[in-house]
Protein backbone atom coordinates (compact mmCIF):
# COMPACT_ATOMS: atom_id res chain seq x y z
CA UNK A 1 0.00 0.00 0.00
CA UNK A 2 2.85 1.83 1.07
CA UNK A 3 4.66 1.22 -2.22
CA UNK A 4 1.89 2.44 -4.48
CA UNK A 5 1.84 6.21 -3.22
CA UNK A 6 5.67 6.30 -3.29
CA UNK A 7 5.04 5.75 -6.58
CA UNK A 8 3.73 8.96 -6.61
CA UNK A 9 6.32 11.14 -4.46
CA UNK A 10 6.99 13.19 -7.35
CA UNK A 11 3.65 14.20 -7.21
CA UNK A 12 3.75 14.49 -2.93
CA UNK A 13 6.20 16.34 -3.65
CA UNK A 14 4.13 18.91 -6.17
CA UNK A 15 0.88 19.18 -4.07
CA UNK A 16 2.99 19.92 -0.72
CA UNK A 17 4.82 22.31 -1.89
CA UNK A 18 1.63 23.79 -3.91
CA UNK A 19 -0.25 24.00 -0.32
CA UNK A 20 2.74 25.38 1.61
CA UNK A 21 3.16 28.22 -1.17
CA UNK A 22 -0.46 29.09 -1.50
CA UNK A 23 -1.55 28.86 2.18
CA UNK A 24 -0.24 32.30 3.00
CA UNK A 25 -0.59 33.65 -0.67
CA UNK A 26 -1.08 37.36 -0.36
CA UNK A 27 -0.35 37.75 3.16
CA UNK A 28 2.55 40.26 4.17
CA UNK A 29 3.88 37.89 7.26
CA UNK A 30 4.35 34.80 5.11
CA UNK A 31 5.30 32.10 6.40
CA UNK A 32 5.88 33.77 9.89
CA UNK A 33 2.25 33.52 10.38
CA UNK A 34 2.59 29.70 11.52
CA UNK A 35 4.30 31.26 14.77
CA UNK A 36 2.05 34.27 15.34
CA UNK A 37 -0.92 32.18 15.14
CA UNK A 38 0.22 29.85 18.31
CA UNK A 39 1.80 33.33 19.74
CA UNK A 40 -1.19 35.26 19.37
CA UNK A 41 -2.88 32.60 21.05
CA UNK A 42 -0.05 31.98 24.11
CA UNK A 43 -1.00 35.80 24.54
CA UNK A 44 -4.63 35.06 25.09
CA UNK A 45 -4.15 31.75 27.20
CA UNK A 46 -1.02 33.46 29.61
CA UNK A 47 -3.50 36.51 30.42
CA UNK A 48 -6.74 34.56 30.85
CA UNK A 49 -5.49 31.30 32.57
CA UNK A 50 -2.24 32.71 33.57
CA UNK A 51 -2.92 35.62 35.05
CA UNK A 52 -6.36 36.63 35.83
CA UNK A 53 -6.85 32.98 36.61
CA UNK A 54 -3.57 32.56 38.08
CA UNK A 55 -3.08 29.09 36.39
CA UNK A 56 0.72 29.36 36.41
CA UNK A 57 1.02 30.33 40.45
CA UNK A 58 -1.54 26.88 41.44
CA UNK A 59 0.18 24.75 39.61
CA UNK A 60 3.54 25.80 40.30
CA UNK A 61 4.68 26.28 36.60
CA UNK A 62 7.67 28.25 36.02
CA UNK A 63 7.19 30.34 32.83
CA UNK A 64 4.14 29.69 32.14
CA UNK A 65 3.81 31.27 28.34
CA UNK A 66 6.75 28.61 27.26
CA UNK A 67 4.74 26.20 28.86
CA UNK A 68 1.64 27.01 26.69
CA UNK A 69 3.76 27.07 23.54
CA UNK A 70 5.28 24.38 23.96
CA UNK A 71 1.51 21.96 24.11
CA UNK A 72 0.25 24.67 21.45
CA UNK A 73 2.04 24.31 18.78
CA UNK A 74 1.76 20.57 18.80
CA UNK A 75 -2.29 20.80 19.22
CA UNK A 76 -1.89 23.95 16.25
CA UNK A 77 -0.57 21.11 13.69
CA UNK A 78 -2.92 18.67 14.66
CA UNK A 79 -6.28 21.07 14.86
CA UNK A 80 -4.84 22.67 11.40
CA UNK A 81 -4.51 19.11 9.59
CA UNK A 82 -7.38 18.20 10.68
CA UNK A 83 -9.74 21.42 9.52
CA UNK A 84 -7.84 21.45 6.12
CA UNK A 85 -8.19 17.90 6.04
CA UNK A 86 -11.79 18.23 5.68
CA UNK A 87 -11.73 19.71 2.56
CA UNK A 88 -8.55 17.47 1.04
CA UNK A 89 -11.30 15.72 -1.30
CA UNK A 90 -13.55 17.71 -1.60
CA UNK A 91 -11.95 20.90 -2.65
CA UNK A 92 -9.94 19.23 -5.35
CA UNK A 93 -13.21 17.78 -6.80
CA UNK A 94 -12.19 19.16 -10.29
CA UNK A 95 -8.61 17.25 -10.36
CA UNK A 96 -10.93 13.71 -8.76
CA UNK A 97 -13.80 14.54 -11.41
CA UNK A 98 -10.62 14.17 -14.05
CA UNK A 99 -7.94 11.71 -13.74
CA UNK A 100 -7.02 8.74 -11.11
CA UNK A 101 -4.32 8.49 -8.66
CA UNK A 102 -4.44 7.61 -5.02
CA UNK A 103 -6.87 9.77 -3.18
CA UNK A 104 -5.20 9.34 -0.39
CA UNK A 105 -2.36 11.38 -1.77
CA UNK A 106 -4.63 13.94 -0.68
CA UNK A 107 -4.89 13.86 3.12
CA UNK A 108 -1.02 12.78 2.99
CA UNK A 109 -0.43 16.17 1.18
CA UNK A 110 -2.48 17.77 3.77
CA UNK A 111 -0.26 16.24 6.92
CA UNK A 112 3.02 16.88 5.17
CA UNK A 113 2.59 20.59 4.30
CA UNK A 114 1.44 20.93 8.21
CA UNK A 115 4.52 18.78 9.46
CA UNK A 116 6.51 21.85 6.94
CA UNK A 117 4.90 24.48 9.04
CA UNK A 118 4.90 22.69 12.80
CA UNK A 119 8.87 21.26 12.47
CA UNK A 120 10.86 24.62 12.69
CA UNK A 121 8.21 26.46 14.69
CA UNK A 122 8.93 24.08 17.27
CA UNK A 123 12.16 23.95 17.10
CA UNK A 124 12.40 27.71 17.56
CA UNK A 125 9.64 27.20 20.49
CA UNK A 126 12.78 24.78 21.82
CA UNK A 127 15.43 27.25 21.76
CA UNK A 128 12.99 29.59 23.25
CA UNK A 129 12.95 27.13 26.09
CA UNK A 130 16.54 26.47 26.31
CA UNK A 131 17.42 30.16 26.93
CA UNK A 132 14.31 30.85 29.24
CA UNK A 133 16.28 31.13 33.01
CA UNK A 134 14.67 28.27 35.41
CA UNK A 135 13.48 25.64 32.33
CA UNK A 136 16.03 22.77 32.09
CA UNK A 137 16.39 20.64 28.73
CA UNK A 138 15.70 16.78 29.71
CA UNK A 139 18.01 15.25 27.25
CA UNK A 140 16.38 11.44 28.12
CA UNK A 141 12.82 12.92 26.86
CA UNK A 142 14.53 14.43 24.14
CA UNK A 143 15.37 11.21 22.51
CA UNK A 144 11.50 10.25 22.91
CA UNK A 145 11.02 13.64 21.17
CA UNK A 146 11.04 11.62 17.10
CA UNK A 147 9.07 8.98 18.30
CA UNK A 148 6.08 11.31 19.84
CA UNK A 149 6.15 13.51 16.69
CA UNK A 150 5.67 10.12 14.28
CA UNK A 151 2.92 8.84 16.66
CA UNK A 152 1.27 12.49 16.49
CA UNK A 153 1.76 12.05 12.26
CA UNK A 154 -0.33 8.44 12.37
CA UNK A 155 -2.90 9.33 14.60
CA UNK A 156 -3.45 12.68 12.70
CA UNK A 157 -3.33 10.72 9.43
CA UNK A 158 -6.15 8.60 10.49
CA UNK A 159 -8.17 11.29 11.33
CA UNK A 160 -7.94 13.29 8.23
CA UNK A 161 -7.89 10.22 6.00
CA UNK A 162 -11.91 9.67 8.19
CA UNK A 163 -12.80 13.59 8.01
CA UNK A 164 -11.60 13.93 4.36
CA UNK A 165 -13.76 11.43 3.22
CA UNK A 166 -16.58 11.77 5.09
CA UNK A 167 -16.90 15.14 4.42
CA UNK A 168 -17.12 14.34 0.41
CA UNK A 169 -20.79 12.53 1.54
CA UNK A 170 -21.89 14.85 4.15
CA UNK A 171 -20.84 18.64 4.58
CA UNK A 172 -21.60 18.70 8.04
CA UNK A 173 -18.61 17.13 8.70
CA UNK A 174 -16.71 20.55 8.68
CA UNK A 175 -18.79 21.88 11.21
CA UNK A 176 -19.06 19.09 13.50
CA UNK A 177 -15.06 19.01 13.22
CA UNK A 178 -14.67 22.16 14.01
CA UNK A 179 -16.85 22.52 17.32
CA UNK A 180 -15.19 18.82 18.39
CA UNK A 181 -11.54 20.03 17.97
CA UNK A 182 -12.52 22.89 19.99
CA UNK A 183 -13.40 20.57 22.96
CA UNK A 184 -10.91 18.62 22.21
CA UNK A 185 -8.19 21.18 23.03
CA UNK A 186 -9.43 21.74 26.33
CA UNK A 187 -9.37 18.18 27.43
CA UNK A 188 -5.68 18.20 26.51
CA UNK A 189 -2.63 19.86 28.46
CA UNK A 190 -2.11 22.62 27.19
CA UNK A 191 -3.57 25.22 29.30
CA UNK A 192 -2.76 22.91 32.33
CA UNK A 193 -0.62 20.77 32.89
CA UNK A 194 -1.28 17.18 33.30
CA UNK A 195 -0.13 16.67 36.84
CA UNK A 196 -3.15 18.69 38.12
CA UNK A 197 -5.32 16.38 36.45
CA UNK A 198 -3.56 13.05 38.25
CA UNK A 199 -3.44 14.73 41.16
CA UNK A 200 -5.85 17.50 42.06
CA UNK A 201 -8.53 15.03 44.95
CA UNK A 202 -11.37 15.84 43.30
CA UNK A 203 -11.22 14.48 39.85
CA UNK A 204 -8.55 11.80 40.36
CA UNK A 205 -10.89 8.90 39.84
CA UNK A 206 -11.66 10.33 36.58
CA UNK A 207 -8.39 10.42 35.53
CA UNK A 208 -8.50 6.75 33.77
CA UNK A 209 -10.90 8.14 31.64
CA UNK A 210 -8.82 11.50 30.65
CA UNK A 211 -5.85 9.22 29.36
CA UNK A 212 -8.66 7.82 26.90
CA UNK A 213 -7.48 11.17 24.92
CA UNK A 214 -4.18 9.84 22.80
CA UNK A 215 -3.57 13.68 22.39
CA UNK A 216 -3.33 14.49 25.90
CA UNK A 217 -0.82 11.75 26.42
CA UNK A 218 1.11 12.11 22.55
CA UNK A 219 0.94 16.26 23.68
CA UNK A 220 2.77 15.87 27.71
CA UNK A 221 5.14 13.82 25.49
CA UNK A 222 6.45 17.47 24.34
CA UNK A 223 5.52 18.82 27.77
CA UNK A 224 8.46 16.06 29.29
CA UNK A 225 11.43 18.00 27.10
CA UNK A 226 11.42 20.78 30.06
CA UNK A 227 9.06 19.88 32.61
CA UNK A 228 9.94 16.65 33.65
CA UNK A 229 7.02 16.63 36.25
CA UNK A 230 4.83 16.98 33.26
CA UNK A 231 6.67 13.93 30.88
CA UNK A 232 5.73 10.27 29.89
CA UNK A 233 7.81 8.96 32.65
CA UNK A 234 4.61 10.14 34.66
CA UNK A 235 1.87 8.46 32.72
CA UNK A 236 0.88 5.14 33.51
CA UNK A 237 3.17 2.99 31.18
CA UNK A 238 0.07 0.90 29.69
CA UNK A 239 -1.49 3.84 28.53
CA UNK A 240 1.33 4.92 26.62
CA UNK A 241 0.75 1.40 24.99
CA UNK A 242 -2.86 1.89 24.79
CA UNK A 243 -2.04 5.36 22.79
CA UNK A 244 0.51 3.73 20.46
CA UNK A 245 -1.75 0.28 20.08
CA UNK A 246 -4.71 2.76 19.21
CA UNK A 247 -3.47 4.97 16.54
CA UNK A 248 -2.13 1.72 14.37
CA UNK A 249 -5.51 0.24 15.18
CA UNK A 250 -7.08 3.67 14.10
CA UNK A 251 -4.97 4.05 10.95
CA UNK A 252 -6.12 0.78 9.86
CA UNK A 253 -9.49 1.03 10.34
CA UNK A 254 -9.93 4.57 9.05
CA UNK A 255 -7.58 4.05 5.84
CA UNK A 256 -10.39 0.70 4.97
CA UNK A 257 -13.24 3.17 5.67
CA UNK A 258 -11.68 5.84 3.61
CA UNK A 259 -10.83 3.08 0.72
CA UNK A 260 -14.47 2.01 0.66
CA UNK A 261 -16.50 5.55 0.82
CA UNK A 262 -13.96 6.84 -1.83
CA UNK A 263 -15.23 4.01 -4.53
CA UNK A 264 -17.89 6.33 -4.92
CA UNK A 265 -15.90 9.70 -4.48
CA UNK A 266 -15.45 9.96 -8.17
CA UNK A 267 -19.76 10.35 -8.76
CA UNK A 268 -20.78 12.30 -5.69
CA UNK A 269 -18.36 14.61 -5.71
CA UNK B 1 -2.28 -9.46 -25.95
CA UNK B 2 -5.40 -7.71 -24.81
CA UNK B 3 -5.14 -4.11 -23.67
CA UNK B 4 -8.56 -3.67 -22.35
CA UNK B 5 -10.93 -6.13 -20.99
CA UNK B 6 -14.55 -5.05 -20.28
CA UNK B 7 -16.86 -7.84 -18.85
CA UNK B 8 -20.13 -7.87 -17.98
CA UNK B 9 -20.08 -4.10 -16.46
CA UNK B 10 -22.93 -2.71 -14.97
CA UNK B 11 -23.42 1.25 -13.51
CA UNK B 12 -26.07 2.47 -11.89
CA UNK B 13 -26.04 6.11 -10.69
CA UNK B 14 -27.96 6.99 -7.47
CA UNK B 15 -29.95 10.79 -7.44
CA UNK B 16 -31.08 11.21 -4.23
CA UNK B 17 -33.95 13.07 -3.91
CA UNK B 18 -33.34 15.05 -1.20
CA UNK B 19 -30.01 15.06 0.52
CA UNK B 20 -31.05 16.33 4.07
CA UNK B 21 -31.96 14.99 7.35
CA UNK B 22 -35.68 16.04 7.22
CA UNK B 23 -35.90 14.70 3.39
CA UNK B 24 -34.21 11.35 4.74
CA UNK B 25 -36.77 11.07 7.47
CA UNK B 26 -39.94 12.26 5.69
CA UNK B 27 -39.00 9.22 2.58
CA UNK B 28 -38.35 6.92 5.54
CA UNK B 29 -41.97 7.56 7.24
CA UNK B 30 -43.48 7.45 3.77
CA UNK B 31 -42.15 4.23 2.79
CA UNK B 32 -41.11 5.69 -0.42
CA UNK B 33 -37.09 5.04 -2.37
CA UNK B 34 -34.71 7.80 -1.52
CA UNK B 35 -33.11 8.11 -4.40
CA UNK B 36 -33.58 7.23 -7.94
CA UNK B 37 -31.77 4.73 -9.64
CA UNK B 38 -30.62 5.65 -12.90
CA UNK B 39 -28.62 2.69 -15.50
CA UNK B 40 -25.92 4.40 -17.05
CA UNK B 41 -24.23 1.18 -18.15
CA UNK B 42 -26.04 -2.37 -18.54
CA UNK B 43 -24.25 -5.80 -18.93
CA UNK B 44 -21.26 -4.01 -21.46
CA UNK B 45 -18.21 -6.26 -22.35
CA UNK B 46 -15.77 -6.25 -25.03
CA UNK B 47 -12.36 -6.14 -25.43
CA UNK B 48 -9.51 -3.93 -26.93
CA UNK B 49 -6.47 -5.56 -28.61
CA UNK B 50 -2.74 -4.05 -27.74
CA UNK B 51 -1.87 -1.53 -30.34
CA UNK B 52 -5.23 -1.12 -31.77
CA UNK B 53 -7.43 2.17 -32.13
CA UNK B 54 -10.57 1.68 -30.65
CA UNK B 55 -13.56 4.11 -31.33
CA UNK B 56 -16.84 4.28 -29.18
CA UNK B 57 -19.52 5.75 -30.34
CA UNK B 58 -23.00 6.99 -29.41
CA UNK B 59 -25.47 9.65 -29.01
CA UNK B 60 -25.69 11.82 -25.80
CA UNK B 61 -26.54 10.37 -22.86
CA UNK B 62 -25.91 6.73 -24.54
CA UNK B 63 -23.34 6.20 -21.49
CA UNK B 64 -19.99 7.13 -23.44
CA UNK B 65 -18.73 9.40 -20.71
CA UNK B 66 -19.60 7.03 -18.00
CA UNK B 67 -17.78 4.01 -19.77
CA UNK B 68 -15.08 6.41 -20.03
CA UNK B 69 -15.06 7.38 -16.52
CA UNK B 70 -14.40 3.43 -15.29
CA UNK B 71 -11.84 2.92 -17.90
CA UNK B 72 -10.01 5.53 -16.42
CA UNK B 73 -10.65 4.37 -13.13
CA UNK B 74 -12.84 7.46 -11.66
CA UNK B 75 -15.79 5.97 -10.98
CA UNK B 76 -15.85 2.18 -9.44
CA UNK B 77 -18.05 -0.40 -11.58
CA UNK B 78 -21.30 -2.04 -9.45
CA UNK B 79 -20.72 -5.04 -11.26
CA UNK B 80 -18.71 -6.76 -13.71
CA UNK B 81 -14.83 -6.42 -13.97
CA UNK B 82 -12.19 -3.67 -15.86
CA UNK B 83 -9.08 -5.08 -16.65
CA UNK B 84 -6.50 -2.17 -17.98
CA UNK B 85 -3.08 -3.67 -19.16
CA UNK B 86 -0.42 -1.03 -19.12
CA UNK B 87 -0.66 2.70 -18.19
CA UNK B 88 -3.72 4.86 -19.10
CA UNK B 89 -4.04 8.07 -19.65
CA UNK B 90 -7.38 9.72 -20.30
CA UNK B 91 -7.82 12.89 -21.67
CA UNK B 92 -11.84 13.53 -20.53
CA UNK B 93 -13.33 16.77 -21.54
CA UNK B 94 -11.59 19.94 -22.05
CA UNK B 95 -7.61 19.70 -20.91
CA UNK B 96 -8.63 17.04 -18.44
CA UNK B 97 -6.49 17.73 -14.82
CA UNK B 98 -5.63 21.27 -15.26
CA UNK B 99 -6.02 23.18 -12.34
CA UNK B 100 -7.08 26.66 -12.89
CA UNK B 101 -4.90 28.38 -10.57
CA UNK B 102 -1.93 27.13 -12.02
CA UNK B 103 0.04 28.47 -14.84
CA UNK B 104 0.52 26.20 -17.84
CA UNK B 105 4.02 25.30 -16.57
CA UNK B 106 2.57 24.27 -13.27
CA UNK B 107 0.07 21.97 -14.99
CA UNK B 108 2.61 20.42 -17.41
CA UNK B 109 4.58 19.49 -14.01
CA UNK B 110 1.61 18.69 -11.78
CA UNK B 111 0.15 16.45 -14.80
CA UNK B 112 3.32 14.69 -15.25
CA UNK B 113 3.49 13.80 -11.64
CA UNK B 114 0.16 12.48 -11.43
CA UNK B 115 0.88 10.02 -14.31
CA UNK B 116 4.08 8.68 -12.33
CA UNK B 117 6.73 10.33 -13.97
CA UNK B 118 10.35 10.97 -11.96
CA UNK B 119 11.60 14.53 -11.91
CA UNK B 120 14.68 13.95 -14.37
CA UNK B 121 11.80 12.30 -16.81
CA UNK B 122 9.57 15.60 -16.52
CA UNK B 123 12.59 17.56 -17.39
CA UNK B 124 12.89 15.60 -20.04
CA UNK B 125 9.52 15.68 -22.22
CA UNK B 126 8.69 19.28 -20.35
CA UNK B 127 10.34 20.78 -23.76
CA UNK B 128 8.40 18.64 -26.36
CA UNK B 129 4.88 18.76 -24.26
CA UNK B 130 5.59 22.87 -25.00
CA UNK B 131 6.79 22.80 -28.62
CA UNK B 132 3.68 20.43 -29.19
CA UNK B 133 1.22 22.44 -27.39
CA UNK B 134 2.69 25.81 -29.58
CA UNK B 135 1.83 27.79 -26.33
CA UNK B 136 5.52 29.18 -25.79
CA UNK B 137 4.47 32.77 -25.34
CA UNK B 138 1.53 31.50 -22.77
CA UNK B 139 3.45 28.75 -20.42
CA UNK B 140 3.69 31.19 -17.70
CA UNK B 141 -0.35 32.14 -17.83
CA UNK B 142 -2.77 30.84 -15.11
CA UNK B 143 -4.46 27.96 -16.82
CA UNK B 144 -7.81 30.19 -16.24
CA UNK B 145 -6.97 33.04 -18.67
CA UNK B 146 -6.70 29.84 -21.54
CA UNK B 147 -9.45 30.03 -23.95
CA UNK B 148 -10.66 26.47 -24.39
CA UNK B 149 -8.86 26.11 -27.59
CA UNK B 150 -5.87 26.47 -25.68
CA UNK B 151 -6.15 24.24 -22.73
CA UNK B 152 -6.92 21.34 -24.78
CA UNK B 153 -3.85 21.33 -26.91
CA UNK B 154 -2.33 21.92 -23.41
CA UNK B 155 -4.11 18.49 -22.29
CA UNK B 156 -3.84 16.94 -25.49
CA UNK B 157 0.31 17.25 -25.33
CA UNK B 158 0.62 16.22 -21.75
CA UNK B 159 -1.17 12.78 -22.37
CA UNK B 160 0.33 12.03 -25.30
CA UNK B 161 3.87 12.38 -23.53
CA UNK B 162 3.51 10.76 -20.47
CA UNK B 163 4.54 7.25 -21.74
CA UNK B 164 1.09 5.51 -21.36
CA UNK B 165 0.46 2.88 -23.35
CA UNK B 166 -3.51 3.22 -23.24
CA UNK B 167 -4.96 6.63 -24.52
CA UNK B 168 -8.10 7.29 -24.24
CA UNK B 169 -9.03 10.54 -25.62
CA UNK B 170 -13.03 12.29 -25.00
CA UNK B 171 -14.20 14.62 -27.50
CA UNK B 172 -11.19 16.85 -26.92
CA UNK B 173 -10.34 17.91 -30.32
CA UNK B 174 -13.32 19.40 -30.74
CA UNK B 175 -12.36 22.77 -30.29
CA UNK B 176 -9.01 22.98 -31.56
CA UNK B 177 -8.32 24.82 -34.81
CA UNK B 178 -7.94 23.19 -38.22
CA UNK B 179 -3.99 23.15 -38.01
CA UNK B 180 -4.21 21.34 -34.64
CA UNK B 181 -6.46 19.24 -35.47
CA UNK B 182 -4.60 18.14 -38.49
CA UNK B 183 -1.21 17.97 -36.01
CA UNK B 184 -3.32 15.78 -33.14
CA UNK B 185 -4.51 13.26 -36.18
CA UNK B 186 -1.29 13.29 -37.59
CA UNK B 187 0.26 12.45 -34.00
CA UNK B 188 -2.34 9.73 -33.16
CA UNK B 189 -1.28 8.06 -36.37
CA UNK B 190 2.13 7.90 -35.31
CA UNK B 191 1.14 6.73 -31.74
CA UNK B 192 -0.60 3.76 -33.15
CA UNK B 193 2.13 3.15 -35.34
CA UNK B 194 4.22 2.75 -32.15
CA UNK B 195 2.34 0.70 -30.91
CA UNK B 196 0.27 2.36 -28.31
CA UNK B 197 -3.64 2.03 -27.89
CA UNK B 198 -6.16 4.09 -28.13
CA UNK B 199 -9.89 4.78 -27.48
CA UNK B 200 -11.59 7.58 -29.15
CA UNK B 201 -14.72 9.01 -28.63
CA UNK B 202 -15.72 11.87 -30.91
CA UNK B 203 -18.46 13.40 -32.93
CA UNK B 204 -16.57 14.14 -36.20
CA UNK B 205 -16.80 10.52 -37.47
CA UNK B 206 -14.81 11.11 -40.68
CA UNK B 207 -11.14 10.99 -39.36
CA UNK B 208 -12.37 8.14 -37.01
CA UNK B 209 -12.36 6.13 -40.28
CA UNK B 210 -8.50 6.52 -40.65
CA UNK B 211 -7.30 6.21 -37.41
CA UNK B 212 -9.42 3.51 -35.76
CA UNK B 213 -9.55 -0.05 -36.59
CA UNK B 214 -12.42 -1.26 -34.75
CA UNK B 215 -15.83 0.62 -33.05
CA UNK B 216 -18.33 0.03 -30.65
CA UNK B 217 -21.86 1.47 -30.82
CA UNK B 218 -23.40 2.38 -27.20
CA UNK B 219 -27.59 3.15 -27.26
CA UNK B 220 -28.39 3.72 -23.80
CA UNK B 221 -26.05 2.28 -21.97
CA UNK B 222 -26.00 -1.01 -23.37
CA UNK B 223 -23.55 -2.12 -26.34
CA UNK B 224 -25.72 -2.99 -29.51
CA UNK B 225 -22.89 -3.17 -31.92
CA UNK B 226 -19.42 -4.04 -32.18
CA UNK B 227 -17.62 -4.24 -35.48
CA UNK B 228 -14.99 -2.99 -38.18
CA UNK B 229 -15.05 0.92 -38.24
CA UNK B 230 -16.28 1.50 -41.29
CA UNK B 231 -19.05 -1.28 -41.10
CA UNK B 232 -20.30 0.17 -37.62
CA UNK B 233 -19.88 3.95 -38.93
CA UNK B 234 -22.05 3.05 -42.14
CA UNK B 235 -24.83 1.36 -39.50
CA UNK B 236 -24.55 4.56 -37.68
CA UNK B 237 -24.53 6.87 -40.20
CA UNK B 238 -27.59 5.78 -41.73
CA UNK B 239 -29.66 5.39 -38.83
CA UNK B 240 -29.53 8.91 -38.39
CA UNK B 241 -31.14 10.31 -41.29
CA UNK B 242 -34.28 7.88 -40.83
CA UNK B 243 -34.65 9.14 -36.86
CA UNK B 244 -34.94 12.57 -38.79
CA UNK B 245 -37.81 11.30 -40.82
CA UNK B 246 -39.72 10.16 -38.17
CA UNK B 247 -39.19 13.37 -36.56
CA UNK B 248 -40.64 15.26 -39.56
CA UNK B 249 -43.56 12.69 -39.64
Amino acid sequence: MFADIMKYKELLYFLVHKEVRIRYRNSLFGFLWTLLEPIGLMLIYTIVFGVILDGAGKNHLEAYPVFILIGLIPWTFFNNTIRRGTRALSGNSSLIKKVYFPREIFPITILLANLVNFVPAFLLVLVVGIFTPNLHLQFAQLLWLPGVIILQCLFTLACTFLVAVLNVYYRDVEFIVNLLLRGWMYLCPIIYPISRVMETKEIQEFTWLYFFNPMAIIISGYHGIFYPEEGLNHIPPSMIIYVIILTFFLLGVFWLIFKRLNRRVGEVI
Amino acid sequence: MEAIVVENLTKHFRKAYDKTLKGYFISLAKRENRYEEFVALHNVSFSVKKGESYAIIGKNGAGKSTLFKVLSGIIAPDQGHVQMNGKVAPLIELGAGLSRDLTGAENIRLNCAIFGLSRARIREVYDSIVEFSELEDFINTPVKFYSSGMKSRLGFSIAIHVDAEIILIDEVLAVGDKDFKKKCYAKMEELRNEGKTLVVVSHSLKPLRTICDRALLLEKGEVTDIGSIDEILDKYEQEKPKKKKKKEV
